[in-house]
């Protein structure tokens, strides 16, 4: 596809994205915060359910070999930089999803956590360029390297490859322990109004 | 339209995206954020430090700014999403955060989720609707980390505000 063609089916996409979460106010943050201090889960069902539908549309087409799949090396980088994350989207209220999004309904909050976190970037492409850690795109193996703390590279592509199981096989349990997690929470909300009459 | 009378369950929301986001995924892959952030990241800084970018390895070897970069118009179709719908809807309007503590927060808040985005190589977005779902290694890492950073920050915001 054209660079052109890219921005624009990116363009659409971002655009139906904007408007179907400005229409929910659905909130990452919010999935994950409120199910730890509030015990709601309005936001956390919705994302195990988009999360569902994913992983069966991605194992389903990655067992013909079709799709474009994410591939890099990950490690102990993705354990700590996702902690450190989880930590600011808490503290600044939205997450990279809706600092765009309520930045569009004029949150100056939010313009001004986006802005914060482009410094956040351009502070860490600093000190990236001191240790070169974690290791640049050009640099990974695919291999375990305990060095860099790197473990590699692995996904339904490379499980279906090894073990000669359909990715679909792993979707589905993966599926079922969405489905587990999902129905926990309705049985506990249902208990929740039970217990309220 | 009731569509824009109405808010929509997010259920319904998300359940729609997640098909959108398996079209992007045969296409050009599935929707992340962070990447798109870093290089408007890049092409800001070029532009207010010019050629001195040059001198800083990451922006020659990790992300060369490029105006061409497909993810950079995720987010700027987000932006214009999500203002057509508030505009469409009447909720549109200047709003501010309300204290001092909330600017601070927002303020750390905001640089840490820039910090973790680039030592991760992932933000919450291709966590959870990327790596996770194609049963990538990265994801349950990732989510290991999200998971007990938003429990740490939830505790923090819990005595900030203190309630």
């Amino acid at each position: 596809m054209s660079v052109i063609g890219e921005i624009l089916v990116a363009f659409l996409f971002g655009s139906i994205v904007g408007l179907l979460v400005q229409r929910s106010r659905f909130c990452n943050t919010a999935a994950l915060r409120d199910a730890i201090l509030f015990k709601t889960y309005r936001n956390t069902e919705a994302l195990l359910l988009a999360m569902m539908v994913l992983t069966i549309g991605f194992t389903t087409f990655i067992t013909f070999g079709v799709g474009q799949t994410m591939k890099f090396d990950v490690g102990l980088n993705q354990v700590i930089g996702l902690f450190i994350f989880g930590i600011g989207m808490v503290l600044a209220g939205a997450c990279t999803v809706s600092t765009w999004v309520k930045s569009g309904e004029g949150n100056v909050g939010a313009i001004w956590a986006l802005l914060f976190t482009f410094i956040g970037m351009f502070l860490f492409s600093l000190l990236w360029s001191f240790d070169y850690w974690p290791p640049a795109p050009i640099a990974m193996t695919g291999e375990p390297n305990l060095e860099t703390l790197q473990l590699g590279f692995a996904n339904a592509e490379t499980l279906q490859e090894k073990t000669g199981i359909p990715a679909i096989f792993f979707g589905l349990i993966q599926f079922a322990v969405l489905l587990f997690i999902y129905l926990k929470i309705q049985a506990k909300k249902t208990l929740k109004t039970t217990g309220d009459k | 339209m009731d569509f824009f009378k109405k808010s929509l369950d997010p259920r319904i929301a998300l359940v729609a995206i997640a098909f959108f986001d398996i079209f992007l995924f045969l296409i050009l892959g599935a929707w992340t954020v962070g990447g798109g952030e870093t290089m408007m990241t890049g092409l800001a800084a070029e532009l207010i430090i010019g050629d001195q970018i040059n001198e800083i390895p990451f922006w020659q070897i990790v992300f060369p700014p490029d105006f061409g970069y497909w993810k950079i118009y995720i987010s700027l179709g987000m932006l214009f999403g999500a203002f057509v719908g508030a505009k469409l809807s009447n909720e549109f309007f200047w709003r501010f955060p309300g204290s001092l503590s909330e600017w601070v927060m927002i303020t750390i808040g905001g640089l840490m989720m820039g910090i973790g985005i680039r030592l991760a190589f992932v933000c919450n977005v291709s966590t959870f609707f990327g790596l996770t779902p194609q049963l990538n290694l990265g994801g349950y890492l990732s989510m290991t980390g999200i998971i007990v950073g938003a429990w740490v920050g939830s505790h923090i915001y819990k005595k900030v505000l203190g309630f």
